[in-house]
């Protein structure tokens, strides 16, 4: 996670969330690390905008304690359906596998404030890691009907790690994929391609999730570059809209709890 | 029904109205249902998401004195049966809680209880003199801070502490006061009957229990302040155990805290002898819960065999007394 000191609150609007019990429509492997968790709620499927997230909890007794917030990968307002995208690393994550289809999960959203897009953007960078893609394809689904150039630079261990390729690339996206098992997502390697390809004609917005290191390097081409630059956060949260207090990132000085992830987030402008 | 009326030999009443089988005392309290979230578990923006004004009372966030930060990050982390949470309990100060309406809690059509807090017995008679009268029903006295004048251990380790700030907020407050016990106690009952001594209408049991998580890779906690409080489902038999010590140490009412998350939850608290209960960690998963139980409520009391659910306040049977221990 970015220090705090790195961090703008964003004017976004945060919507009006709701909670229901949703009926899950499909829930099945993505690849061989992630999977695939699709819901049926018209409400968030037509409320959610680009970069927000739902709070989701199986319904059963067994089931963990905590709720897990989840970036919204693909909302179809038409069809009143909400994906999202997990990897099974612990046991909430674990109890979220087991919701069969047919089931029931309880879902709170949409959450947070996400993504300012510019009217009229020209050109777009999306650069991702691992299953923090997922908090930028709705945002190439906004774009999608747009004249806007969207590039999306995909970051994992190893193709199987990297998500979002085909989303992307149906909303129009041009599609670079980097891992760590061919070279090709260091970052001195990605800089010097990302700077041979925009140099001349650079984005007017980065957008990044999934990596530290993505975000300085995302940080640091913004100033070269005089583009606006914004992360999407991932916290350990409990109640999704900002009365538990749990996902506060601090100001680093330690006189303010602010921003909370939940609330004042999980999308932040970098500061340069 | 059927139970009682053919135990009792009474003639079948006329069933009570809801609200009326709900209903439960706090001393001059008097509450539509016996639920209420606990502090710090619950927040004004949940009303968008849930019905709140059929809760019997919401209780806010402890408000202090003066604007402060909380604790570094994690601030949470998930056990077997429950969470950590070393928050710290953030506050915006009590200037800001009166100009924001009770910090948003105002309006929400149910009995508003104020947490409030204090580094010094001075610190918490200050939040009560400038809450004044603002429009809130009850104050809780959260005696689980950190007391500065005595070497930094919660306030009620320090009976006598503890009733000097209880007194001092008592008799600064219109409104009836509740005290929050730490679990930690050496003598729940001792802490209980000194609260009442000191004045208050009811103690609340309990507050979250001391805990840590270690992250063995890291050689760290799994929260940034090392220990914090645990809650959730894993407390709840502790808690009742604790509920039913304070409950038999005095004459006040007992609110009952502590992995509360079903209507059958509720009734187990207020058999062990609390009159009220207080929903925490279940909300933040099922941010419903406490609506869902107070419509389950009445269906629950009927089954139970009683006519109004405060009946069941102190029922439990006494081991010695079971019928089959007779037998035997």
């Amino acid at each position: 996670m970015s220090s705090a000191a790195a961090l703008r609150v964003l004017t976004g609007d945060r919507g009006r969330p709701m909670c229901e019990r949703a009926p899950v429509v499909v829930n099945a492997p993505l690849s061989d690390r992630y999977r695939l968790l699709r819901f049926r709620s018209a409400a968030i499927a037509v409320r959610a905008r680009a970069g927000q997230f739902v709070m989701v909890a199986p319904v059963t007794a067994s089931a963990p304690v905590l709720p897990r917030p989840m970036a919204i990968y693909t909302r179809n307002a038409e069809a009143g359906l909400v994906d999202i995208v997990y990897g099974v690393v612990g046991d909430g994550t674990k109890a979220l596998a087991e919701v069969a289809a047919g089931e029931e999960l309880q879902v709170t959203g949409p959450l947070g404030r996400g993504f300012v897009i510019r009217d009229r953007v020209e050109r777009i960078l999306l650069v991702g890691r691992g299953v923090g893609i997922c908090a930028m394809t709705t945002v190439a689904q906004d774009l999608a009907e747009t004249p806007a150039q969207v590039t999306a630079v995909l970051s994992g261990r190893n193709r199987d790690a990297v998500l979002g390729g085909e989303v992307l690339g149906a909303c129009g996206a041009d599609v670079l994929t980097v891992t760590d098992a061919d070279g090709s997502s260091a970052v001195d390697a990605l800089r010097g391609r990302l700077l041979r390809a925009f140099d001349e004609d650079p984005p007017q917005q980065i957008l990044t999730s999934g990596s530290e290191r993505l975000t300085r390097l995302v940080a640091e081409l913004g100033v070269r570059w005089a583009a606006d630059t914004q992360v999407s956060v991932e916290a350990h949260m409990a109640c999704g809209l900002g009365y538990c207090h749990g996902c506060a990132v601090g100001d680093g000085d330690g006189t303010s709890e602010s921003p909370l992830v939940c609330r004042d987030g999980p999308v932040f402008g970098l500061r340069g | 029904m059927q139970i009682t009326e053919a135990g009792s030999g009474r003639a079948p009443t006329k069933p009570a109205s809801r609200r009326g089988v709900l209903a439960v005392e706090l001393g001059d309290l008097e509450l539509a249902n016996p639920v209420m979230p606990a502090s710090g578990c619950f927040g004004p923006d949940l009303a968008a998401l849930t019905p709140v004004d059929t809760l019997g009372a919401v209780v806010t966030k402890t408000v202090f004195a003066e604007t402060r930060p909380g604790n570094r990050t994690h601030r949470l982390t998930e056990v077997p049966g429950g969470m950590l949470n070393s928050v710290g309990i953030p506050s915006g100060g009590i200037a800001e809680f009166r100009r924001t309406g009770l910090g948003g809690y105002a309006g929400l059509g149910t009995p508003v209880v104020v947490s409030i807090g204090g580094l010094s017995a001075r610190e918490y008679w200050r939040v009560a003199d400038e809450l004044g009268e603002c429009g809130h029903s009850a104050i809780e006295v959260n005696v689980s801070c950190p007391n500065l004048e005595h070497g930094g251990a919660t306030l009620d380790t320090d009976l006598r502490a503890m009733c000097e700030v209880v007194s001092g907020v008592v008799v600064r407050s219109a409104a009836p006061v509740l005290v929050k016990l730490s679990p930690q106690l050496h003598s729940i009952a001792a802490a209980a009957r000194a609260a009442e001594d000191a004045g208050a209408a009811a103690v609340t049991v309990c507050n979250s229990f001391p805990g840590m998580a270690v992250n063995v890779e890291r050689r760290e906690s799994a929260l940034g302040n090392d220990t914090g409080g645990l809650s959730g489902p894993a407390v709840k038999p502790l808690a009742l155990r604790l509920v039913r010590s304070a409950a038999q140490a005095v004459d006040i009412p007992v609110v009952g805290c502590g992995g509360i998350g079903s209507a059958t939850d509720v009734a187990e608290f207020l058999v062990a002898g609390a009159s009220a209960v207080q929903v925490g960690t279940a909300t933040f998963a099922q941010p419903g819960v406490m609506a869902r139980i107070v419509e389950e409520l009445p269906a629950l009391t009927e089954r139970l065999g009683v006519d109004r659910i405060a009946d069941l306040v102190g029922t439990l049977t006494p081991s010695d007394r079971r019928i089959g221990n007779e037998q035997r």
